[in-house]
């Protein structure tokens, strides 16, 4: 009984040490705070918009950097690029007629990896210790970068919209590598294997414009790594929207297949 | 393209044609993928029909000025609309006029008016 009283009074006087000391610990942990949080963003944090975007509502920007490369077609193996080839020029034709086919997008099924990435809506970055979240404001897409992990094997990620990503800096580069895209998910309309993987290199070309280098990697339909960039621009302010594909009144046209709106 | 666009594509509407009409708000839906307006209006003959207005959706339009709550069931307003090719009372919204006179579009994707409101 006296040992407890003892110990409890011990424990009271800490208490009351701890109070005393409590501003400056207060400030000390601020400080480590502070700290950790300098070693973890790197300023990708914020709310992005797609560049170059016509429809832009931000003010035009009076000296803006050149606008990416058109990204090149597929280097598909032959046997794969001539289906590709076909199937785009049917798409052409048909939208041209007025009856474009149906796809995932227009289904309400999201884009997932890479073309997410391209910024159709608005695109959020959060940098917190050991992840970045990136949230495309399309059909509340969320991604998570793991930083500093081991990729998954291809074989063991389970199929995602989104895959599986895991990141390190280079320097100023966040290098981010991505496998385990469900097999539909096909970024215009290109076929990929199982084992395909996505690397990322993002990086601020300056405080207001990210560019993100994708190279698509599968060399069971590819003779070679496709490549392109994409680039976002900062937008101050902006919130993302809420983004529930409520009532999608397109649907499949059972006998033509195109995006028919539903009339009632 | 399209896709780098919207949702779905804008071809079933027709690409160049567009026709302005006045109409009573039968119904305001302020949801994703789109927003949709049901209008009633007189066709030639003097019959009502009912018109399902295609707008962006709900990100879209509020970067352009729209509000969740500035159309209601009973106002009175005018549009400028792209109709369906097939022919079917449905239409893509390319301006509206609100009962108090304000003028919005439907976002860049839906594509500009082409012909002004008829008064």
């Amino acid at each position: 009984m006296t040992m407890t009283l003892r110990a409890s009074s011990a424990a009271v006087a800490a208490v009351f040490a701890a109070l005393a000391l409590g501003e400056a610990s207060h400030a000390q942990q601020s400080a480590a705070e502070a700290a950790e949080a300098d070693a973890v963003v790197r300023g990708l944090n914020g709310t992005w918009d797609r560049y170059p975007n016509r429809f832009s509502v931000m003010e035009p920007d009076t000296n803006p950097p050149p606008a990416p490369q058109p990204i090149p077609d597929p280097p598909l193996k032959a046997e794969y690029l001539a289906a590709w080839r076909a199937e785009q020029a049917r798409i052409a034709e048909l939208t041209e007629q007025g009856l474009p086919p149906a796809n995932n997008y227009s289904a309400c099924v999201p884009d997932g990896m890479p073309a997410m990435m391209q910024g159709m809506f608005p695109m959020e970055v959060l940098e917190t210790p050991g992840q970045i979240t990136i949230i495309q404001e399309a059909y509340n897409q969320v991604r998570r970068i793991y930083l500093d992990e081991t990729p998954l094997a291809p074989e063991n990620a389970e199929p995602r919209f989104a895959g599986h990503s895991v990141g390190r800096w280079e320097g100023s580069t966040l290098v981010v590598e991505t496998v385990g895209v469900k097999d539909y998910v096909e970024f215009r309309n290109v076929p990929h294997s199982a084992n395909m993987r996505i690397v990322e290199r993002l990086r601020l070309v300056d405080d207001e414009y990210m560019e993100n280098e994708v190279t698509v990697i599968d060399p069971e339909y590819m003779t070679e790594p496709w490549t392109w960039t994409w680039m976002y621009r900062r937008w101050p302010g902006y919130k993302i929207h809420e983004y529930i594909c409520e009532d999608n009144r397109y649907y499949r046209d059972p006998e033509l297949g195109y995006q028919r709106l539903r009339i009632e | 393209m399209s896709s780098v666009e919207a949702h779905h594509s804008f071809a079933p509407y027709e690409p160049e044609r567009q026709i302005t009409f006045k109409g009573t708000v039968a119904d305001y839906q302020w949801t994703n993928p789109h927003v949709y307006i049901e209008l009633d209006a007189p066709d030639e003959t003097g019959e009502v029909r009912r018109w399902l207005i295609e707008c962006a959706n709900t990100s879209i339009l509020s970067r352009v000025g729209w509000t969740w709550n500035m159309v209601k069931v009973g106002d009175e307003i005018d549009v400028i609309v792209a109709p369906l090719r097939n022919g079917e009372p449905a239409a893509l919204l390319k301006s509206i006029r609100l009962a108090d006179g304000r003028v919005f579009s439907n976002g860049g994707p839906a594509g500009r008016a082409t012909i002004s409101f008829a008064d």
